[in-house]
């Protein structure tokens, strides 16, 4: 039985070498995998925002015509049918810009429907962080070993695996006190890297990128709820806050942002 | 594959061939040596984050898939507007001559810089105004399984169709776009097609001469 190990078995007994070719096989495999440019993955989760800003327009209106309907439901509607053979043309000049719909959104004095549209893109990233860690577990990471991860070690991996795949870079610092609260701090989130705020920028300013934090608040509610602490476990909040020193360069957002992270477990500490 | 449809194509307009040949190579090289040069992204993570998004609207549209597709095409609509900058930036690429050049242009630098696919160009209108883009392997659908009340309405890559309107039209290409057939709701193939209406005359920004 003995003789039948080969070069290749990974016990439990597995040497440092290769542990070293575990980590090198795992980059190997990384780099094999299907890619597309990161550019439309960004202008994708972006566009998150209008999205969810004009669908919540659009389901205002349609529960105001919903009354006027049945006021006058006279209007026939095309049949099922021909629905799959007519080519649909859209018409473009009723889509609303994103730049419109990113400033309505800042205007929107309504909290509750504020309150809606920030729900919805956080439930977007929120699907998507539940799964994006059986994406990253089931990849073989050496890194990764949860059979006794406790929550320090979780946000690490949130911080460390979950950011660097989808951001390419890593929180910058993690702050805890050890009995559920966390800071992840991100001094340079790519998403709004892009977006020219001036340091002395006005409330109004940051008002508009607010929302641009929300989709990550979800990423990280999500990650935790697929790893055992629930929605209603957690509270996530972002915040902006100053960069400690300003060695980054003018061209790039002038603020840096805080994830609060606020844990509540019942059993264990 | 890609590269006999090419072939294929240039045989069609039997005069041009000694014209195209070049460019289309030179089309492909381009678009390969900038998607090598691109930051890249985990394809699975974008297909899953696509993925979340088209069920978001699932949710609040109630399963309205006609709905769902238009709300889909706008988004990419104004993706599209502004993706097209990038693509130019990166490409630099002169003003196309003809349609024909547009649709290699389309699968060999496009689709190959940003999702890196080259679609087949397939299905010329006899007036050489319309084609059809064959799409192979779409990042966006990836391992998706549409139920079966979506099957005969959903076009779940409808983004697509949104991003060349929109990228097209700010290149004055007033076309219409939209999918044929999708793999998805059980078709041989996912065909996208892409018909010229007129081409927009350049309008000056008003303040400009």
């Amino acid at each position: 039985m003995d003789a039948m190990i080969s070069p290749y078995a990974t016990g439990d007994n597995a040497t440092a070498s290769s542990v070293m070719s575990e980590q090198h096989q795992f980059q190997l495999f990384e780099e094999s995998l299907r890619k597309v440019n990161i550019l439309v993955f960004q202008m994708l989760i972006n566009e998150i925002i209008p999205l969810s800003m004009g669908l919540e327009k659009k389901l205002e209106r349609a529960n105001n015509d919903e009354l006027s309907d049945k006021l006058s439901k006279m209007e026939v509607t095309e049949g099922e049918e021909s629905l799959s053979t007519v080519v649909p043309t859209y018409n473009t000049k009723d889509i609303i810009p994103s730049n419109e719909l990113i400033h309505e959104l800042s205007e929107l004095k309504d909290e509750d429907k504020y309150n809606k549209v920030i729900d919805r893109v956080r439930n977007i990233g929120y699907q998507v962080g539940n799964k994006l860690s059986e994406l990253l577990i089931f990849t073989n990471n050496p890194n990764l070993q949860f059979k006794e991860m406790d929550l320090l070690l979780i946000m690490k991996f949130i911080c460390r695996d979950v950011w660097k795949q989808l951001y390419g870079k890593q929180i910058d610092n993690l702050k805890t006190n050890h009995r559920g609260t966390f800071y992840l701090i991100d001094y340079d989130y790519q998403p709004i890297r892009e977006f020219c705020i001036e340091e002395n920028a006005l409330k109004k300013e940051l008002k508009l990128v607010e929302p641009f934090l929300e989709f990550p608040v979800g990423i990280i509610k999500g990650v935790l709820a697929s790893l055992g602490y629930s929605k209603e476990q957690v509270i996530c909040l972002a915040t902006f806050i100053d960069r400690p020193n300003n060695d980054i360069p003018d061209t790039t957002f002038a603020k840096g942002i805080s994830f609060h992270v606020q844990i509540t477990t019942q059993n264990n500490q | 594959m890609s590269r006999q449809q090419s072939i294929n194509s240039n045989q069609t307009g039997a005069s041009t061939i000694t014209a195209q040949s070049p460019l289309n190579r030179s089309l492909r090289t381009t678009g390969e040596e900038i998607w090598k040069r691109s930051e890249r992204i985990n394809a699975e993570l974008f297909t899953l984050t696509y993925g979340a998004i088209v069920s978001q609207l699932c949710t609040d549209y109630g399963r309205n898939f006609v709905q769902i597709n238009e709300e889909l095409f706008q988004m990419g609509y104004n993706i599209g507007v502004r993706l097209i900058e990038d693509f130019l930036a990166r490409t630099a690429l002169p003003r196309c001559s003809d349609l024909q050049e547009t649709s290699e242009v389309i699968s060999k630098c496009a689709f190959k810089i940003f999702l890196n696919i080259s679609p087949k160009v397939i299905n010329w209108s006899n007036n050489k105004d319309a084609f059809s883009l064959l799409i192979e392997d779409n990042p966006l659908s990836d391992f998706v399984e549409l139920p079966m009340d979506a099957m005969d309405q959903l076009w779940y890559s409808n983004v697509l169709c949104g991003v060349l309107k929109g990228a097209l039209e700010m290149v004055q290409l007033d076309c219409d776009i939209s999918f044929v057939s999708d793999i998805l709701r059980g078709d041989q193939q996912t065909e996208l097609r892409i018909k010229l209406n007129k081409i927009l005359k350049d309008e000056i920004p008003i303040g400009e001469d």
